[in-house]
Order: C-alpha cells, then structure tokens, then sequence
C-alpha cells in the first residue's frame, strides 16, 4: 500500500497517544482555571453592560413617546407635563408626595400605568397608561429601559442650581424648593411680561400647545391627531364647528374655554387656565398666526 | 474423621493486593490490573483471550464491537466522523441540562434569563457559547460523515438503511439545531424562526399548510405558545427521536461492520465481518485509546475555542413589531434562504427540499452500481460535487450580499451602524466618539484616529453609492455625535440626496451608544479589554 505524505502525523505508540491525551487534559484545565479566575470581571463587565444597554434602549423609547411632552432633554415643558431632568424630582418631590417607596418604584409604576386622576392640575393631559399590561403600547422591558433612561439624569440633575433647575410648580401638590427650603405656593404665579411675545414662542415654547397639537399635519379622516387635533387646516374648518362662531372667534373660545367645545372622539383634557397665562394681545396674534395659512414658523 | 483441608497461609499484605486485584477486576468488567499493564506495554493477549470480558460484562461496552479490521481503523478511512457526532450529542446534552437550570420559556423570561446567564452564572457563558459550538460543529460533523460516506460509496449494499437512518439522523440535527434558535427570544432568534415556520405555510393546499403552521406557532404569530412548542421540541422530542433512530443507526453499523477501503476486496464483495485473525484490531485496548484521546483532544480543542474565539450571538429583545434589516436565517440553511430568492415559496421552500431529501434517502436504492472504486463511479462522484457546489454558490446567494440591497442611505448606515450587532462604529466604542457634526462634504477630521477611519468610510461609502446609484445624486452625510446623557451618547445619521426629478430627499436614523455597552462578533478573538480598565477613563 502507497504510504501518504502525511504519515508524518500518524502517533503509533499507545503511551504517546495517551500522553497527549493527558496534556489535553492539563491544557483544559487550565484554560478553565483561566476562565474560572476572570470570571468575576467578565461578570462585572456583562452586567454594566447590560444596564447600559437598558438605558440605550430606554432613551429610544423616550425619544419616541416621552419627548414630546416631557421634552427633550426632559427639561418638561410648560403648561404640558413636569420635568423629570431636574434636581427637584430627584431630591425631593418624594418627600413631598410622602411617598416611602423607591424613585426607581415611582417612575416606573407613573410609566406603566400613568396618572389617571390628574384632571385638575395644571398639565395639559394626563399621563397616559403606558405598559401592555394597562392597555398601553409598552411591553415590561421598554417600562424597565424608559425607568433606568430617566434615573439616569441623577448625576446631571445634582449639579444643577436654583436658576438651573427646570422644575414647575404644581397647582394640586405641595412642594418644597430645594434651593430656599420654603413651601412653594401652589397657586401659578401669573406670568408677567413686559411686551407680547409672539405667537411662535407662545404655541412652541412658553405655552407648549406643540405638545398635544400637530400645526403642520391637517386633521383628516385618516390623519387625526393622537392627544389633540392636528391644526394645519383649521383655517378651512374652524368656522364650520359652532353655528354662529367665524374662525377666529372659534379658535378664541377654545384657547380661553377649551371645555366648551371638545372635538367628538377627544378627551376633555386641554388646560383651562390659558386666558390668565397670556395677555388679551398675545391670545388675539395666536389666533391670527394659528389661521394664518402661511405662517411663518 | 472429616479431612481438614490445609489453611491456606496468605501474608497480610498479599490478602491486600489480592483485595485491590479483585476490587480493580469489578470496576473494569474483567480485566485485571497486570492484564492492564500487559495492555499499555503493547503485548498481545493471552488464549482464551481475556479482553473480551467487558464486551459481555458491561452494559456500555455490550454494543462495541470486539474487534474491527485494521483497515478501518485507519484514521483517514473514516475520519471518526460518525463518533464525533455521537460526542457532540452528549456535550449537547449536558451543556444543554446546565443551561436549562438558568432558563424559563416564556417571553416575559427567556430574554432575562440569557442576561441573568451572562452576567450573574459563574461560566455560563462558556456554558452557551460551548452550547452554541457544539450545535454548529455537530451540524457540520454530521454533514461532513454523511460526505465520507458517499464518496467512499459506503451506502452501497447491505447498508442501504444504514444511510437511509442516517439521513433522518441529519434532518433531525439540522432540526434540533434550528429548534434551539428560537429559545434566547432576541431578534435573531425571533426573525429566523417566525422565516423558517413561514416556509411550512406554503405546503400545498393551503389548509394543511396554514395547520402545520399553527401547530408549530401556536398562534397566528408566534408568542408564548410558539416558544414553548419549540422548547419542547428542542428538549424533549426531537433529542428523544434522534436517541432512538442513532440507535437503529448504530445497530445497523455494528451488524455490517464498517465498509473496508474499496480496494481491498473485489467489486460486489463484502467481507468487513470476515477479519482475518491477523488483521483483527480489538477494541481493548487499541480503539478505545485511539477514540478517547480524540475525545479527549476534541473537548480540549472545543473549550479553547468557545473560551477564546467563540462568542455565542445575543441581539435586543425579540420585537414582533420590526423587522431588523437583513434578517437570515442560520448557515446551514442560507441555502434554503438563497432558493426562496429566485424562486417561489412553495417550490423552493417546500416541493425542491422535500424532493432533495427523498433523492438523498434513496441514493442507495437508486445508485445499482455495485463498485465502491472512485474510478469506477466517475457518474456519482462528479453529481456529488455539483451538488456541493450548488450548495455552496445557493449558500452565498442566501446572504444579504445578493439581491437584498435596500436604499443606498440605509445600506450606508447598516454597513457602519447595522441595526443588530456590531459594526465599526460599536466597534470602536463610546471613548472614541468626540462630540460635534461632521459633514461629509468638509472631510472634517478628528484628534481621534479610530473615528477618523470611520468617518472616511462614511464619506467614501457615499461616494460609492452616488456613483453607482442614479437615483442618489449629489449625496451628502452628516454624523452628529451629541451627549445625550452623562455615559450617553446619541449618534444620528443624516443622508440627503436629489433624486432623479430634483427633490430634496433625507433619511435619518438615531442610535444611542452607552459608555458601558459591549458588543461581540460569534466568530471573532474574544475581547478581554474589560480585564484592563477596572474603569474606563472617561472619552472626553
């Protein structure tokens, strides 16, 4: 029989094989050794790692859902919802609710099943229900990730100062701030401005109406807003919904008495303390801008 | 008066040794401690022949043969392929009852459980990682046996059933193996089962099929009741059935003996149960060194591997709301995967597999010539290797490399940020990431010279695109790199373009990098960098 070119490689011996089955031995376990003994880093590492991960995927479904009204950096919004990246909410708003449980219980509880009873404050919605166990879009691990997203605001939010400090005043809850230790006083301090501001400032920024109203998508069968209506062709629809109302006067009436007139399929959610947060000229160039079908943004 | 029969006179410590002899027979079934030494110095046995004992003693050793020709134990007649996947199926096994400990299928559990596995089990993960290798390999060892076979022609009479079983013994690893992929429920998992069930949809008629694909769902999409099917089928049935039928398998080759090498017997002739007595290599000891120290070596190459270049793959949570781009299937069947791109889903996912493997079962019935001699069966061997190199071409067409190209500005971002898994930008991790915009246009460059090399794909993978693409014309890209929180970086990918009538297009995608995140490649040196940086000195 031909002999192969590879015979070189042929072990004949039995104690040579058994040798270098004992050296395979020695070498496994060695490498197990190795394995055993950075074991506890290589956990260490996994489970930081998938915190982060938590927070990375937290901070897309906060992107997502939360920013439009607790705004983007969560510095809340006006008049919409409270900010959640602020020294206050993680100091103290848990003393002030007497709440005994943890920040982490707290947010992620608000998440899951939201604030449903919130009808007299002054946000503009309630907080939605927000996990799929109460009917929201959520499954547990996106409430777990958005949880540790927010929570991970802490060590920002402890540098911040009294100017710093995003956080809002509740109408309905006791605070305490932080900076003076006074009690706050509950009702809204009437916003005073020297000169009108204008009406982009006013719908975008100071009375966050951007948060539940869409200015740019009109409202149609099959594009209708998901907290408020969309108002990009209300210039076409807003004298057809009160007999006896033209456009503006309608707008006007539903920015100082929202209640009066809620679009059939919406909740009566919109808040109902514009007429004393804006001045009767900035209420008149709101309407003006909303109706205006080439506003400029 | 009774006769007395002498009092033996034992020293004590000859009663010792004799103890130690008798306790050692027991244990070897028979072999007694100076037949072991006679063993390993090479001497032949004596008449009657007392190796032979353990064959009949013990039960594990029952199914041995005695004894088998010298031919066959030549390693490179058989490549021991059939006993390594033997192997595997027990490294599977124990693997497997170690991983179910840390496992509950349910979705609210499973993808938890990998977590709680990799961070908080001390070796679990070289317990999944050795899981995960041992699935491939056996898939490829399997295959590979079944190879040997054909082009050794050793499906030839009398053991046509013998290859019969052991084409069901692939099916079922390649099932087995499949099964398994669903358990981890991230999107990996999630994406190629819900393809592969989707396949058994397209059975004809379309009543059966939609049953068959109910059954194996559980639901309409698959859920809780689909994972826990799988998960049965992974544990229980399918280990159970391949238990049973490498059982028949394995009868079957004892009862045959291993086919010899072709040319040392005449065409037609078996005689692999007819060794002559100076050809006999006996099972003890020769074969049994020989096959546990491959084992041996085997395990010791496996926990090297899954220790140092192996890394089982985790994506995010399943999410049956989206789709990860590029979605396929395991490799073993980016075959089937390149067939359903050219052709429809029934034929190619149903009428061309199922006709393959019923041509693949009767092989044997089909091939009537009766020489096992490569130059005699020219016909056979150059149809096997077409149809390897069939497999492999339908392999490569299954990958995302053909015919799935997505938009140019997709494909952009997937190639340096894919939606699942790694890519160079995760590569290079959250310390190379210098905040700011960099426009395409500007050629910018950093301090730091990993991100300068990504972003000089970015712009050249533009460039590319826009030359090739007509529909992508005078493209530019803007990666920002802002802090989104501390140890949170958000990346966004901007991608403008004309298209062909003029208009102003955008495409924009947002990822988010933790400063902790670690992202790993399956084949790839593992990374021990955390062993470095108790911890990481901040990027900025």
């Amino acid at each position: 029989m031909k002999r192969p070119w590879y015979r070189f490689l042929y072990v004949r011996s039995a104690l040579a094989k058994l040798g270098l089955a004992l050296l395979a031995v020695l070498g496994t376990i060695g490498i197990l050794l190795f394995v055993l003994f950075i074991e506890t880093p290589r956990m260490e590492a996994q489970t930081k790692n998938f915190e982060g991960r938590s927070i990375q995927n937290g901070a897309a479904v906060y992107a997502n859902n939360c920013s439009s009204c607790h705004g983007l950096d969560g510095k809340g919004l006006q008049g919409v919802a409270p900010a959640l990246h602020s020294r206050y909410f993680f100091e103290q708003r848990l003393k002030d609710l007497e709440y005994t449980g943890s920040l982490h219980d707290y947010v992620k509880l608000t998440v899951a099943a939201g604030r449903p009873m919130n009808k007299q404050s002054q946000w503009a919605q309630m907080m939605p229900t927000w996990s799929s166990r109460y009917g929201g879009p959520l499954r547990d691990d996106q409430v777990e990730d958005v949880t540790s997203f927010v929570l991970n605001w802490r060590e920002d939010a402890a540098l911040q100062t009294a100017e710093t400090d995003p956080w809002q005043p509740f109408q309905n809850a006791p605070m305490t701030d932080i900076y003076t230790g006074q009690q706050v006083e509950t009702a809204p301090a009437a916003e005073v401005s020297s000169e009108p501001r204008p009406p982009q400032q006013l719908f975008m920024v100071d009375m966050g109406c951007v948060g539940c109203h869409n200015i740019d998508q009109p409202q149609t069968e099959t594009n209708k807003g998901a907290i408020g209506p969309n108002l990009g062709n209300l210039y076409e629809t807003a004298g057809t919904k009160v007999p006896g109302e033209d456009a503006a006067t309608f707008v006007h009436n539903s920015i100082i008495e929202p209640n009066k007139y809620v679009e059939p399929g919406y909740n009566p959610v919109m808040p109902a303390n514009f007429a004393d947060r804006m001045s009767p000229e900035e209420i008149d160039s709101l309407v003006q801008w909303i109706l205006d079908p080439n506003r400029q943004k | 008066m009774a006769v007395q029969p002498e009092v033996k006179k034992k020293s004590f410590l000859q009663t010792i040794l004799d103890a130690a002899d008798d306790v050692f027979t027991r244990v070897t079934a028979g072999i007694s401690a100076g037949e072991v030494r006679r063993m390993l110095r090479g001497e032949p046995p004596g008449r009657p022949n007392p190796r032979l004992k353990p064959h009949s003693e013990a039960f594990l050793l029952h199914i041995k043969p005695t004894y088998y020709h010298e031919s066959v134990t030549r390693f490179t007649h058989t490549f021991r392929l059939g006993l390594l996947s033997t192997y595997l199926f027990f490294v599977e096994t124990i693997t497997g009852l170690i991983l179910m400990i840390w496992y509950a299928p349910t979705p609210e559990r499973a993808y938890t459980d990998m977590i709680r596995l990799l961070s908080n089990v001390p070796l679990g993960q070289l317990m999944r990682d050795m899981h995960r290798l041992g699935a491939e390999l056996m898939v490829v060892v399997v295959t590979l046996h079944m190879v040997r076979t054909y082009l050794t022609g050793s499906y030839k009479a009398p053991r046509q059933f013998t290859w019969f079983t052991g084409v069901l013994l692939l099916v079922l690893t390649l099932f087995l193996s499949f099964s398994g992929y669903l358990l981890p429920w991230d999107q990996l998992a999630y994406w190629a089962v819900t393809i592969g069930t989707s396949m058994a949809e397209a059975v004809p008629p379309p009543i059966v099929g939609e049953t068959v694909n109910l059954l194996a769902r559980g639901a309409p999409d698959i859920g809780a009741n689909g994972l826990m099917r799988f998960y049965l089928l992974h544990v229980l049935f399918l280990p159970l059935a391949l238990f049973l039928f490498f059982f028949v398998h394995y009868y079957k080759v004892v009862h045959f003996g291993i086919s010899l090498p072709s040319d040392e017997e005449e065409v037609g002739q078996d005689t692999a149960n007819k060794v002559p007595a100076d050809r006999r290599v006996y099972f003890l000891p020769d074969v049994l060194i020989d096959e546990s120290a491959l084992l041996i070596a085997f395990t010791a190459l496996m926990v090297l591997v899954s220790t140092f270049f192996f890394a089982a793959p985790l994506e995010s949570i399943a999410n049956p709301q989206s789709t990860p781009l590029h979605t396929v299937a395991p490799w073993y069947f980016y075959w089937l995967q390149g067939l359903l791109k050219i052709a429809d889903k029934t034929i190619a996912g149903v009428y061309v597999p199922g006709i393959l493997l019923v041509l693949l079962m009767a092989i044997p019935y089909l091939d009537r010539n009766p020489s096992r001699r490569g130059r005699d069966r020219r016909v056979a061997i150059i149809s096997g290797v077409v149809a390897g190199i069939v497999i492999i071409v339908l392999s490569w067409m299954g990958t995302p490399y053909y015919a799935v190209q997505g938009a140019p500005a997709v494909e952009i971002v997937q190639e340096l940020m894919p939606e699942e898994g790694m890519g160079p930008l995760r590569e290079m991790g959250y310390a190379h990431l210098p905040l700011g915009a960099y426009d395409s246009r500007e050629n910018a460059t950093t301090e730091d010279e990993e991100f300068n090399v990504v972003l000089h794909e970015f712009n050249e993978s533009i460039k590319a695109f826009a030359e090739k693409d007509p529909s992508f014309n005078e493209a530019y890209g803007v990666l920002t790199i802002s802090q989104e929180q501390p140890q949170l970086k958000r990346i966004t990918w901007d991608i403008n373009w004309l298209s062909p009538d003029g208009k102003d297009e955008a495409f924009k995608r947002i990822f988010f990098l933790h400063e902790n995140a670690l992202y790993w490649e399956q084949y790839a040196v593992k990374d021990f960098s955390f062993l470095r940086n108790e911890q990481p000195a901040a990027g900025e």
